[in-house]
């Protein structure tokens, strides 16, 4: 790994750009959310605001070192995920670290950042917390088989587990892998509900139901961290789904449009669904979606 | 727009901005007021134009809801929740039961005055307050924060004493954990 | 003498001597015991740079102890996990009776696998072998009353692992006369193909048992939660290896020769495999630390296995790799639940609860045991796990690396429920008083923590003995470096950039937020949570703990319905009917045995021209 200008530029430039969408695709969100329930919802830059707020709380408390930790564990997966995926094709400064990872190493950093929440949220000893990092590990189970099938499938059929390998082999929208194995597509999309965490599949923060789960205990800096982690990693994992099934971007204003139809899908059907129990919401995973990446994987060996 | 005249850095004036426009409330519903709080917050009166929103837990609110009477057994509670959010914080009595006890001025087992237990910002008179009431309080209060002057949690804490000792008045078996301010 | 014979002397000899010692000057026996095991570390690393071979003959056998980089990987895990547990032991064990029959079962344990490992020849390698077995019996039973039915099982288990094994050795010894390992290989291939297969199984069942792979597995939960705590760290991080180095050599060294040797390999990944989600799925709903560590131990060896059973270069490699690591943080794991137990006596996850702040070390090297086992980066066991997924992907096996990684993945669930429910949660009155553990407890937990975390950054540290030993397997190559890992195709993992990654996002945050008004965050109880307004007493317990995954239970119910104990017990209870009626023949009568003595006499002698061919 050399040190040079384009490095330098690519690790501070990435998480503030990342930071910046994600925080207006959130604002985005609920004012799009407020406009199907025939409101006029917040300003686009509510989330922001947000943010801000919790930051400058004043006074803020903890139960433990665990537990001020937690979002940093958080923050520090979102960030690195973000630093091992290209997020500009063939860009200088915009691929980062990306060809020192690859996909498996991105599918375990992925969930270090909730684990390290989770034992965050252990710490401070609320039950609502625990119950809801039982959920969140339990639908953790659930989902990640069907989008390691997908993974797996691609990573047979085009023989690297490298992104930009990946992104290379699609160098024309013809060839983009959702067209090349649509079903690894649908496996991966369904199990991409389950991780954005939109309800039917938000049983982990089930704000009516148990106090919104692992943040309960959490308020001022630590939520603003949290926030700001999940704005970050909402982009990250939005880049992550582009760069593997849309043929990546090679400028932002397709980055932004692609990422932007995909983050529809988690929200537009979070609006309209209620909540799955969290049996329910494995066993969904486990039906579609698996028999989904179970033929994209035979379809590969055939 | 609104701004507290005294602060005199920039980074005062964004921080009033930011909390301004951002009040996460629990919703303590203790009295009857609580059901002018779903009509507020849906599409008819839509309250989260303001950057009003509903948060589960105390720990993350900024604003405590006294809605309506409020018992003496309530209290306890209400206190406790109050005491676990976080600074700044800011209460809002609503409506007239929160001033002077209302219709159960004479009753022996609900408080009449509600600041001499909590330091409240704003008061939404009313019996019920409608929530273009309710909305309009909301915006009372967002103008005291650019100000400057909602300070509830500083009065609380400077005249905690005075505070705990209303509160043990009426609370018989105060059986409270003691915090590390 | 050289380095070999000094071991195998001193660790026997100074098993002997504490026994006595416990007798005659108790003060010195624990020091006896922990220099013995120092002597054994430095003998083994001796050996490596000496190159020691000693051949004993009796008879006509020729007994053989050799180093071989392969030897050399498993007896440095010996030594250095033994030093370690002993010196664990030495705290641990301070309030217990019959230490002596306890170190003295201990070194003879220590000296068996020092035996197994460097035998170059069958009969050695039965005789430590069942050394091994019967000292690691004797601690099993060790405790208590309870352990008799649960040792039962560990001793039938080694019996029909050993008797496998010498049914395998004798074939060997009349199919070519001869007992010593490199005679065998290289006639091996001389042998029947139904020859080899019979030797081979033999072997695989024989050495399977002590690894505990799915169908032989049942001793294991009793075994490892019965035994005390330093022994279970020992017991799954190496006495289960020796069933790992059996299985790789019988692999690589015999079946490997043979045409069948890839549906061996299929099945043997497939046994793994469905051992890891198993296991996996059966920790889930552990209710003892202990029990749930067991658990994952045998998942844990599932992935050894199907690492071995593919065969490829990178999969060996991980195997090995796996076999280093799961011997560190199992131990790890099992030290701090021992540290546990030894302070509030129970290891059971429903009644502990928020112990971190009162036994942080624990919790410490508990963090990084679980980080490890879950294989999510920075620490070693990401290496290891990114090999096997690696080297699954690129072999096309599709489908067993999605049940690994559904295993994998399925594991967080366990681990998390162990460290949340021991360190996590409500800070209950009933631990109040608990303190951390002595200084001789931690500083073999804290050691073995570095050591996961220096191989998680230099994971090439570890992979230079382990493709020596590689190559003494077979000719296998692969690619890496200090700290970057390559797959088949090319693709890499750079530890290095991970790792400063990590750091300095975390660090760099980490300081910001906690600078960041220092003064006005506070600490406050676990009492003091939002619990709608309602005041907790003291002693009112707000631990959710009980029933912990009751929706995963609910989700895959149908699976774990039906288990292989069940089945296990019903034939042993069915064998108890047969044998009742057995008991009507041997009725302990003088006069009926007699009856039936002149009754056989008189069958041989109607029968004789039939059976014998002699006519009376």
């Amino acid at each position: 790994m050399e040190i040079n200008w384009s490095t330098i530029l690519g690790i501070i430039f990435t998480p503030i750009i990342a930071f910046i969408v994600g925080v207006t695709y959130g604002g985005l969100t609920r004012v799009i959310t407020a406009r199907v329930q025939n409101r006029y919802g917040p300003p686009i830059f509510q989330n922001l605001l947000d943010i801000i707020k919790l930051y400058s709380k004043e006074s803020n408390i903890n139960h433990g070192v665990m537990q001020h930790l937690g979002p940093v564990f958080a923050i520090t997966a979102s960030v690195t995920t973000l630093f091992f995926v290209p997020v500009i094709k063939d860009s200088t400064v915009f691929t980062n670290f990306s060809f020192h990872g690859d996909l498996i190493f991105l599918l375990y950093i992925m969930v270090f950042g909730s684990l390290g929440m989770a034992l965050g949220a252990g710490q401070t000893g609320n039950p609502n917390s625990a119950i809801g990092v039982s959920r969140g590990l339990s639908q953790l189970v659930g989902y990640e088989v069907p989008f390691v099938m997908a993974l797996v499938a691609i990573m047979i059929q085009f023989q690297t587990t490298n992104l930009n390998d990946l992104l290379a082999v699609q160098d024309h929208f013809t060839k983009w892998i959702i067209f090349q194995s649509p079903f690894a597509f649908l496996a991966a999309i369904l199990a991409f509900l389950g991780m954005m965490g939109y309800a039917p599949f938000d049983v982990v923060i089930a704000p009516a139901e148990i106090a919104s789960g692992p943040p309960s205990e959490f308020g001022g800096k630590y939520l603003g961290l949290m926030l700001t982690s999940r704005s970050i990693f909402t982009f990250a994992k939005l880049v992550l789904f582009t760069d593997i099934f849309l043929g990546g971007a090679s400028d932002f204003i397709t980055l932004l449009i692609k990422t932007f139809i995909l983050y529809m899908i988690p929200v537009l059907t979070g609006i309209v669904f209620p909540r799955y129990r969290t049996e329910q919401s494995i066993r969904f995973f486990w039906s579609w979606p698996l028999f989904f990446g179970i033929i994209a994987i035979l379809v590969v060996v055939f | 727009m609104y701004n507290d005249k005294e602060a005199s850095k920039i980074v005062d004036i964004i921080k009033n901005f930011a909390r301004k426009h951002s009040l996460w409330i629990v919703a303590y519903g203790t009295g009857c007021g609580a059901i002018e709080l779903p009509p507020t917050m849906t599409s008819r009166y839509d309250a989260e134009r303001f950057g009003i929103r509903g948060s589960a837990t105390p720990r993350q609110a900024d604003v405590l809801l006294i809605t309506g009477y409020l018992s003496v057994k309530t209290l306890k509670r209400v206190i406790r929740t109050y005491e676990q959010m976080q600074e700044p914080k800011y209460v809002i009595g609503f409506g007239s039961c929160t001033i002077n006890g209302g219709m159960y001025w004479d009753s022996y087992n609900t408080i009449k005055a509600l600041d001499r237990y909590l330091p409240v910002d704003v008061y939404i008179n009313g019996c019920m307050p409608r929530p273009e009431a309710v909305i309009s309080g909301f915006i009372k209060l967002q103008e005291l924060i650019a100000q400057g002057k909602a300070d509830g949690a500083k009065r609380y804490q400077e005249n905690l004493e005075w505070y705990r000792e209303n509160q043990r008045k009426v609370i018989k078996n105060w059986r409270m954990p003691e915090y590390n301010w | 003498m050289n380095s070999i014979e000094y071991i195998l002397f001193i660790t026997f000899i100074g098993a002997g001597l504490t026994f006595i010692v416990h007798h005659a000057l108790p003060k010195l026996r624990d020091t006896l015991a922990i220099l013995v095991s120092a002597l054994d570390l430095y003998f083994v690393i001796q050996a490596i740079s000496e190159k020691s071979k000693v051949v004993l003959s009796i008879a006509d056998f020729h007994l053989i102890w050799k180093t071989t980089p392969y030897n050399n990987l498993f007896a440095v895990l010996i030594a250095v996990l033994g030093f370690l547990t002993i010196l664990y032991a030495h705290d641990f064990m301070s309030s217990k009776d019959r230490l002596g029959y306890f170190y003295m079962n201990f070194l003879f344990a220590l000296g068996g696998m020092y035996g197994i490992v460097y035998s170059q020849d069958f009969i050695s390698l039965f005789f430590f072998w069942e050394i091994m077995t019967w000292a690691s019996f004797l601690l099993v039973i060790y405790c208590c009353k309870d352990a008799q039915p649960i040792g039962l099982k560990y001793f039938v288990f080694s019996a029909i692992g050993a008797y496998s094994l010498l049914i395998a050795i004798v074939m060997l010894y009349s199919l070519s006369g001869n007992l010593e390992l490199t005679n065998l290989i290289s006639n091996f291939s001389n042998f029947s193909v139904s020859n080899q297969l019979i030797v081979v199984t033999l072997l695989l069942l024989g050495f399977g048992v002590k690894s505990a792979i799915m169908p032989l597995h049942v001793w294991a939960p009793g075994a490892y939660f019965i035994s005390p705590s330093p022994f279970t760290a020992l017991f799954s991080g190496a006495l289960s290896k020796m069933g790992i180095f059996g299985i790789g050599l019988v692999l690589f060294k015999f079946a490997a020769q043979s045409g069948y040797f890839s549906y061996v390999q299929i099945i043997l990944a497939w046994i793994g495999g469905i051992t890891a989600l198993l296991a996996t799925f059966y920790a889930i709903f552990q209710t003892d630390a202990k029990k749930l560590l067991a658990y994952s131990s045998i998942g844990q060896l599932g992935y050894i296995i199907i690492g071995l059973a593919i065969g490829t270069p990178l999969s060996i490699a991980s195997a090995l790799f796996l076999t280093i690591l799961h011997a560190a943080f199992k131990a790890m794991l099992f030290m701090a639940t021992g540290a546990v137990y030894f302070r509030t006596g129970t290891t059971d996850m429903n009644s502990v609860s928020g112990l971190i702040r009162k036994m942080p070390f624990s919790f410490i090297t508990a963090l990084f045991g679980i980080i490890t086992v879950s294989g999510v980066p920075p620490l070693g066991g990401f290496a290891a796990k990114w090999m096997l997924y690696e080297s699954l992907i690129q072999s096309r096996h599709y489908f067993l690396v999605i049940v690994v990684f559904a295993a994998s993945t399925a594991a967080f669930l366990y681990l998390y429920r162990f460290i949340f429910s021991l360190f996590l949660g409500q800070e209950e009155k009933e631990w109040e008083d608990v303190k951390e553990a002595p200084l001789l407890m931690v500083i073999p937990m804290l050691i073995l923590s570095a050591f996961v975390l220096v191989v998680g950054v230099f994971p090439g540290l570890i992979l230079d003995p382990i493709s020596q030993s590689m190559n003494y397997l077979g000719n296998f190559n692969f690619n890496y470096e200090t700290s970057v890992l390559f797959n088949e195709w090319g693709n890499q993992v750079d530890m290095q950039t991970v790792v400063n990654t990590i750091g300095a996002v975390f660090l760099i945050v980490g300081l910001i937020i906690t600078f960041k008004g220092f003064k006005k965050t506070r600490y406050v109880s676990t009492k003091d949570i939002h619990t709608s307004g309602e005041i907790p007493q003291e002693n009112e317990n707000l631990t959710y703990a009980v029933d912990f995954y009751k929706p995963f239970e609910r989700a895959i119910a149908p699976i774990l319905k039906s288990s292989i104990d069940k089945i296990y017990t019903g034939i042993a209870n069915n064998l108890e009917q047969a044998f009742d009626y057995l008991r009507y023949v041997y009725t302990g009568n003088g006069q009926t045995y007699a009856m039936y003595v002149v009754f056989f006499l008189s069958l041989l002698i109607l029968f004789a021209e039939l059976i014998f061919g002699i006519n009376l």
